[in-house]
This record gives C-alpha cells, sequence and structure tokens, in this order.
C-alpha cells in the first residue's frame, strides 16, 4: 500500500505537471481539492480520471465516486486498491 | 501626476526590489530558481505549483512589491488596480511543453493547455489579489515603453488608481521579469514617464 501511494505521487506531480513539487510535499491525507491541501482543481480532476484509467486501469465513470475516491492520496490508494483487476 | 512607486526584476540569477537585489540563486539548492523564490516569500499558496512559469513570474514579482510595501495593495478598493502586461515571447515556454506532452504521451494534457495563453497571469493576479479592475496583455515584437506610458495613462485617466504593470519573458530557461505598480499622486517614487519605464524594466538596450 505504501509503494502504492508513493507511486501515485509521482505519477500525480508528472501528469499534473507539478514539477516543482516533490514526493514528500504531499501528505498521504493532505486534501487534493482544498487551497489548505494540495490546490487541484476541476481541470486537474479530470487528468486524474485520465490517470486511473491510463495507469491503474479503472474507469471513474461515477461522479459521485470520483469526488469520495479523489478527497486524498489515502482515500485514491483505497480507491484503487479495491478496484484494480 | 503619476508616479512609479515600486518594481521588482528577477532574472535567471536574482531577485531586486527596488533595486536591492533580495534574492540570490542558489546553484546547490535541489529547487528550482523559481520555488526558491517562492519559499523566500513563506506563502502558503500550493496553486503555485500548478501555474505555469508565465503565470508563476508574475505571482512571484507581485508578492515582492506587496511584501515590501503591504500597504500599496490593501489601500485600494478592489477595482481601482489595473494590471497592464505584456511581452515578446506570449505563452511560446507552455506552448512548447503543450505539444510535446501529446506527441511524447499520446494526449494532450489539460493543465498545461490552460496556461497556452499569456494572459492566464492576470487571472492568477486576479484570483490570488481578487482584483476586479480592468486588465490588458499585450505581445510586442520588442520591448514598447510606449506602450506602458500610452495604456496605463488611459487607465488612470479613466477610473483606475492604480496600475499593476510588467514585462514577463519566459522562454526556455531566460527569465525576463520586471513588474512595477504605477500610483496617482504619491510624490515618494519616479515619475511616470518613458525613461523611468526603461529603468524599471531594465531593458534599455531593446528600448
Amino acid at each position: 500500500m505504501e509503494s502504492l501511494k508513493e507511486d501515485l505521487k509521482k505519477q500525480i506531480i508528472e501528469q499534473l505537471n507539478l514539477e516543482d513539487l516533490q514526493v514528500s510535499d504531499i501528505d498521504d491525507d493532505s486534501l487534493l481539492f482544498s487551497a489548505d491541501g494540495v490546490g487541484l482543481d476541476s481541470i486537474d480532476a479530470l487528468e486524474l480520471i485520465v490517470l486511473m484509467e491510463k495507469f491503474y486501469g479503472i474507469q471513474v465513470t461515477n461522479p459521485e465516486e470520483g469526488k469520495d475516491a479523489f478527497l486524498t492520496i489515502n482515500t485514491m490508494a483505497d480507491y484503487i486498491e479495491k478496484n484494480r483487476n | 501626476m503619476s508616479f512609479i512607486t515600486a518594481c521588482c526584476q528577477i532574472s535567471e540569477e536574482a531577485c531586486a526590489v527596488n533595486g536591492n537585489v533580495i534574492v540570490r540563486k542558489d546553484e546547490q539548492s535541489a529547487d528550482s530558481w523559481f520555488k526558491q523564490l517562492y519559499k523566500e516569500l513563506a506563502l502558503d499558496y500550493p496553486k503555485f505549483y500548478k501555474m505555469d512559469m508565465l503565470a508563476q513570474a508574475g505571482f512571484l514579482a507581485s508578492e515582492f512589491i506587496k511584501k515590501a510595501f503591504p500597504e500599496l495593495v490593501s489601500s485600494y478598493a478592489d477595482d481601482e488596480i489595473a494590471l497592464l502586461f505584456a511581452n515578446s515571447e506570449s505563452s511560446s515556454d507552455t506552448d512548447i511543453r503543450f505539444k510535446e506532452s501529446f506527441q511524447k504521451r499520446k494526449s494532450p494534457s489539460p493543465s498545461l493547455f490552460v496556461y497556452t495563453l499569456p494572459n492566464i497571469v492576470l487571472g492568477e493576479l486576479a484570483i490570488r489579489n481578487k482584483f476586479y479592475g480592468e486588465n490588458m496583455f499585450a505581445v510586442f515584437p520588442k520591448f514598447a515603453p510606449e506602450f506602458f506610458l500610452q495604456y496605463g495613462s488611459v487607465m488612470l485617466a479613466t477610473g483606475s488608481k492604480a496600475v499593476l504593470a510588467g514585462w514577463l519573458n519566459i522562454l526556455k530557461g531566460k527569465v525576463e521579469v520586471s513588474v512595477f505598480l504605477i500610483e496617482e499622486n504619491k510624490a515618494d517614487g519616479l515619475p511616470f514617464n518613458k525613461e523611468n519605464i526603461i529603468k524599471c524594466v531594465g531593458l534599455a538596450d531593446q528600448a
């Protein structure tokens, strides 16, 4: 699980072009879409949906489910664990 | 009469406010130059990391001006500060990265795409500072001090009390950033004229 979280952070930094950020800058429980957390926005949500499909083979089709899954690195990792083939 | 009351210049190696160097690039640091400047400001604004370098440049220079003179921005209503920016490279730095992103990854990146217009930096400054005044971003073949003088004067004559202006050129490692504040009836600055605009921007050879 820890390596999945690490991998997820690396993917987010690369796919969302956050090259000034390092893995250590993102806490597992930081709110991804909050100004007090990582500060992502709706455009980044699109990137995360693409990332989930491209790297983990998971299609996020239910917006409500995505909202909960993309809260933090912890919730994303849980979602991947439960849904990947 | 209008005056240039503050200016911030950022090059590839140093950042100066009103002509005084306040930060020099640490070549040994693992952080990028702009991240070093962001850390120097000690701000908590994670959106900074999402911005492209052009938007980061405008953000950093305006924050250094605010840090040095906090009363400058707070003394105006939200629609009294206009934004007047220009450059000669447009958003080419990000345009190239965007092109490379879909050539390399075979899918265009939305987070890069949103920065493929140079005036996005104005939106970032407006969001950060809640500026609702006039704004303009122009692209010229080269540095054009007359543009700042003429357009800035029009802004000040039509309701704006201050103008945050800047020349922001970012391309493949080139960092040519100058942001300056123009205010009315402030005698403690430089008169707002072509010579002083050139002096503030520091591009006498290009003017």
